[in-house]
């Protein structure tokens, strides 16, 4: 069956945790949602359909998580965000829920 | 950069508009270029700008920004201080220009029509995303300035029209629906 060797590459555990960082969008008074949604279309390719639901879930919910993945990556996000107006934090992923 | 079945948007702005949205533009920039070297940056003349480079990089931010409109603008990409602080001391001063080149833009495009000194003018908006994130930082700068809030809106229709404030607030949803008509070609 599978050798020690392969068991640790299967278990490469740094690579997996890299990736789990998180970038949330939090609402706030003044961004017009149409604006919110066309930036996170702009920045993340996302569906029209896609951003106004992640659009809606900052409106109602009071914030979203838009994208994951290493923490160099979320950092791009959130300064893309902030270069956007959003107002935007990075961090590790506690599944979504905080 | 814009894209051909969004570049068709003129509006027309009369001449009290013109100044308004200009002077609260130049008022923006003023805030964001503290502290930046910004006319050296804004200067043609390469040794300045090579200078504003390192100047650049000597003034690393790490601290928060003590004006609530920055704070606004340049928010905290960490909820806590050491990562913030960090974070800031990379890209703040890349924000600030990001911020500064949407700001001069829409500047340059109003500065045309107001040479043209007419009681209305017609502007071509050329990139109306430019626009958008622009009048964005503005309607930004202004809500923290005049406390917006979800019910803001309501508040104004009560306001008495001898309150100080009240123009303030008319500009704010005028700049909303402007942003509006950017959003809706894109």
């Amino acid at each position: 069956m599978s050798s020690q060797t392969q068991l640790e590459e299967t278990l490469d555990l740094s690579k997996f945790f890299d990736h789990l960082w998180v970038t949330i969008v939090w609402d706030d008074p003044v961004n017009l949602m149409n604006y919110v949604t066309f930036v996170f279309i702009k920045l993340f390719g996302f569906s029209k359909e896609k951003a106004n639901k992640l659009m809606m879930q900052v409106h109602t919910e009071g914030k979203a998580v838009v994208a994951s993945g290493s923490r160099e990556e979320m950092e791009r996000a959130v300064a893309q965000l902030h270069e956007h107006g959003l107002w935007a934090t990075l961090q590790r992923d506690d599944h979504g829920r905080s | 950069m814009a894209d051909p079945k969004s570049a068709e948007i003129t509006i027309t702005l009369s001449n009290d508009e013109l100044h308004i949205l200009i002077n609260l533009v130049e008022q923006l920039l003023e805030l964001l270029g503290e502290a930046n070297f910004i006319h050296h940056y804004q200067s043609d003349d390469p040794f300045a700008q090579l200078m504003f480079a390192a100047m650049g990089n000597i003034q690393s931010p790490v601290e928060q920004p003590e004006d609530p409109v920055l704070r606004r603008l340049l928010p905290n990409a960490y909820a806590d201080a050491e990562s913030s602080a960090e974070f800031r001391k990379y890209t703040e001063n890349s924000l600030r220009t990001a911020k500064q080149k949407h700001l001069f833009y829409l500047r340059q495009q109003l500065l045309s029509a107001v040479e043209k000194e007419l009681v209305k003018a017609d502007i071509q908006v050329t990139d109306p995303s430019a626009w958008a994130i622009a009048i964005n930082d503005l309607r930004l700068a202004l809500a923290v300035r005049l406390d917006i809030e979800q019910s803001s809106y309501e508040k104004y229709e009560l306001m008495p029209s001898s309150d100080p404030q009240k123009p303030l607030f008319a500009v704010y949803f005028w700049l909303g629906g402007l942003q509006e008509r950017m959003i809706s070609n894109l």
